[in-house]
C-alpha cells in the first residue's frame, strides 16, 4: 500500500521550493499536501494534473485519492495544455490583481482539456479580442507573469482571432 | 442509489416563522442582533419560552453564540449546517423525528458580506463576517463560488439559444411580487427595458440576475407534527426532503445542465413524496441567480430543457405582470432573492410557511395546501423541501 510519503509529491517537476516558500509564493490559494505538486509544477511552467497511475484516469482539483478506483498512486502529470472552451464569462468587476484591467471585460473560461472528456482547467484567454473568444474555440496553453509567479493561460489557436487580437481592442461584450 | 424510504413523512411541522425584513444597506447591526430579533419574534409567536427549546440550529453565529444570546438553559441537540437553508431546515426535522430532541429554534441571519459587497467591504465590524463557504483562489481565474452560475448561464444560452429576457422574466415576477411584501428590501416594480439596461456585472449577467445583499433575519420553530396541533398556529408539516448532490459538484468540473445536484433532488422528492408540481399551489424555485431558477423550471418537470423562457411566456399573468402557472401558482410570491433579499432559501421557506397557515397577507394564495421549495443551486447546494398543511 503506498504511503503518503511515496504519494503524489514526486512529480516530474523536479522545484526544490520548500512547502513554506510555495506557500508564500501562492497565497490565498488552496497549497496543501494533494496540491503542492500542481502548484510546484507552476514555477517551472509545467501544467501538471493528477493522474491515476493504477487505471490512468485524470482528475482536477488535484485529490488525495483516485475518485474512480480508489488507489492511492495518483500522481501530478503534465498536460498539453491543449483543450476547447467550454464555458466563458467576461468579468466587468472583479478581485485585484496584478495587470487587470476591468475596464475591458476580462476573460475567464474553463477549457476541457484534450486528455480526457470532462477534464476541465479555468483560467484567462490572452491576445484575443473578447468578440472572438467564445465556447467552442479551440485554445493552446501559455504562461504569464503575476507578481513575479507563472500563471497558466490559454491562447486561441484560430488565426482570425490571432488576426482579431491584433486589430482591435475594444472586444467588449454584449 | 435513490431512496424512497421516508418514515418521518409528515411527522414533523414547522409550527412558526417569523423575519425581521431585509434592507439592501449596511444596517449599523450585526447579524447576531437580527438573529435574536427574529428568533424572540417566533417563539413568542408561538406562546414558547426559552425553556420549551431543547434544539437549536442555524449557520452565523453560531448555535452555541445563539444560545448564550437569548439565554437558553439546556438543549440536548445543536447544529451549525451551511447554506442553503433547506439543509438547516432537514437537520432540525430528522432531529426531532429521531427523539435527538423536540423543539428546535431555527435560524438564518442574511447578512450583507465583504465578498459580495464592496460597501460591505469599507465597514471594519464586516471584513470578518463570511457565509463558511470557501471560494477559489484570490485572482480573477477561477470560476469558483458565485461566478460558476455566470459560466453556466453563458453556456445555457449557448446550448439552447435563447436570449437575455429569458432571463429577465424571473427577474420581474420576483420584483412584482415583492412589492406587496414589507419585508422585501426592493420594491419598486421594473421592467424588461430596465432589465436589459441594468450594469453588467459578469457577462452574460447583469445586476438584475443577481440577488440583493441584505441585513435581516429569520427565525422558525420545528417541533413533533402532535405538539405543533396544540401551538397557535396551523401545523404545516414537512412532507419530504432532499439535498441532492453528485460526484462532480466543483463549478468547473460539474458535467453539465443536464446532470447534477438538481436532479438528484428532483428525484429524490418524487420517490419520497405523494405529491408532485400538479398538486402544489404555491412553488418556490431558487433565485440567487435568474440561471438557477430557468433550470429549476426544467428539472422540476414543468417543460424540458431549454424551455423555461418559453413555459413562462405561456404562464405569464399580463394582468398582474408576473407568473401565474395554469392561472393559478404564483412564483415567489415574496419577492425571492432578487427583490426580498439573498435569504438563501429562508425567505423562500419562511414565505411557503405563511401562505400554507394562511398569514400570507396581500399575497395570499386562496386555500393554499401544499409548496415545494426547490432551493440552491447546481454543484453541492441543490436541495428541496415539500410541504403541506395538515
Amino acid at each position: 500500500m503506498a504511503s503518503v510519503a511515496n504519494r503524489p509529491n514526486m512529480a516530474s517537476a523536479a522545484n526544490s521550493a520548500s512547502d513554506e516558500e510555495l506557500v508564500a509564493r501562492f497565497p490565498g490559494h488552496p497549497v496543501d499536501h494533494d496540491s503542492a505538486a500542481h502548484y510546484r509544477g507552476r514555477l517551472t511552467r509545467q501544467l501538471l494534473v493528477h493522474r491515476c497511475a493504477a487505471c490512468g484516469i485524470w482528475h482536477h482539483p488535484p485529490k488525495p485519492v483516485c475518485p474512480a478506483c480508489w488507489s492511492n498512486a495518483v500522481e501530478a502529470r503534465e498536460v498539453s495544455g491543449n483543450g476547447t472552451v467550454h464555458l466563458v464569462v467576461f468579468l466587468h468587476q472583479g478581485p485585484p490583481a496584478a495587470g487587470v484591467d476591468y475596464s475591458t471585460p476580462y476573460p475567464v473560461v474553463t477549457v476541457e482539456l484534450d486528455e480526457q472528456p470532462g477534464l476541465r482547467f479555468t483560467s484567462t484567454v490572452v491576445g484575443s479580442a473578447n468578440d472572438t473568444i467564445v465556447i467552442g474555440c479551440r485554445v493552446v496553453l501559455d504562461w504569464i507573469e503575476r507578481d513575479s509567479t507563472p500563471l497558466p493561460v490559454f491562447r486561441l489557436v484560430d488565426p482570425e482571432s490571432q488576426e482579431a487580437a491584433f486589430g482591435s481592442d475594444t472586444g467588449v461584450k454584449p | 442509489m435513490i431512496s424512497g424510504r421516508n418514515p418521518m413523512k409528515d411527522m414533523v411541522a414547522i409550527a412558526a416563522a417569523a423575519t425581521t425584513g431585509f434592507v439592501p444597506h449596511n444596517s449599523g447591526r450585526s447579524q447576531a442582533s437580527f438573529v435574536a430579533e427574529a428568533s424572540i419574534r417566533v417563539l413568542r409567536d408561538c406562546g414558547l419560552t426559552v425553556s420549551d427549546v431543547d434544539g437549536i440550529c442555524g449557520s452565523s453565529p453560531s448555535a452555541a453564540t445563539v444560545q448564550k444570546m437569548l439565554g437558553i438553559p439546556d438543549v440536548t441537540w445543536f447544529a451549525n449546517p451551511s447554506i442553503p437553508f433547506v439543509n438547516h431546515l432537514a437537520a432540525a426535522v430528522s432531529a426531532v423525528h429521531s427523539g435527538l430532541c423536540d423543539t428546535v429554534l431555527v435560524y438564518h441571519g442574511a447578512y450583507r458580506l465583504p465578498w459580495n459587497t464592496a460597501s460591505s467591504l469599507r465597514d471594519p465590524f464586516r471584513r470578518g463576517s463570511s457565509m463558511g463557504l470557501g471560494v477559489g483562489g484570490p485572482g480573477p481565474e477561477t470560476i469558483a463560488g458565485a461566478v460558476g452560475y455566470t459560466a453556466w448561464a453563458s453556456r445555457y444560452m449557448h446550448e439552447h439559444r435563447v436570449p437575455k429576457e429569458h432571463f429577465g422574466y424571473v427577474a420581474i415576477n420576483d420584483r412584482t411580487n415583492a412589492a406587496a411584501n414589507p419585508a422585501s428590501a426592493m420594491r419598486e416594480p421594473i421592467t424588461m427595458n430596465d432589465y436589459l439596461a441594468a450594469r453588467m456585472i459578469r457577462w452574460p449577467l447583469c445586476l438584475l440576475d443577481m440577488d440583493v445583499p441584505v441585513d435581516g433575519a429569520d427565525a422558525f420553530v420545528v417541533t413533533t407534527a402532535e405538539r405543533a396541533r396544540d401551538l397557535p398556529h396551523p401545523p404545516v408539516l414537512v412532507h419530504a426532503a432532499a439535498l441532492g448532490m453528485i460526484d462532480l459538484n466543483e463549478e468547473d468540473q460539474a458535467p453539465g445542465l443536464d446532470r447534477n445536484g438538481q436532479h438528484v433532488t428532483v428525484e429524490a422528492l418524487k420517490a419520497k413524496s405523494d405529491f408532485w408540481i400538479d398538486d402544489i399551489d404555491v412553488y418556490f424555485p431558487y433565485d440567487g441567480f435568474t440561471i438557477i431558477t430557468l433550470n429549476w423550471f426544467e428539472n422540476a418537470g414543468f417543460c424540458g430543457p431549454g424551455e423555461a423562457g418559453a413555459f413562462i411566456e405561456q404562464h405569464w399573468d399580463t394582468a398582474s405582470n408576473r407568473i401565474l402557472i395554469n392561472g393559478r401558482i404564483p412564483v415567489n410570491p415574496h419577492g425571492g432573492s432578487l427583490s426580498e433579499g439573498a435569504t438563501q432559501a429562508s425567505g423562500h421557506v419562511r414565505e411557503a410557511v405563511h401562505q400554507l397557515q394562511g398569514l400570507a397577507g396581500p399575497r395570499q394564495v386562496p386555500d393554499a395546501r401544499r409548496a415545494l421549495v426547490t432551493a440552491g443551486g447546481f454543484f453541492f447546494n441543490a436541495q428541496g423541501v415539500m410541504l403541506r398543511r395538515e
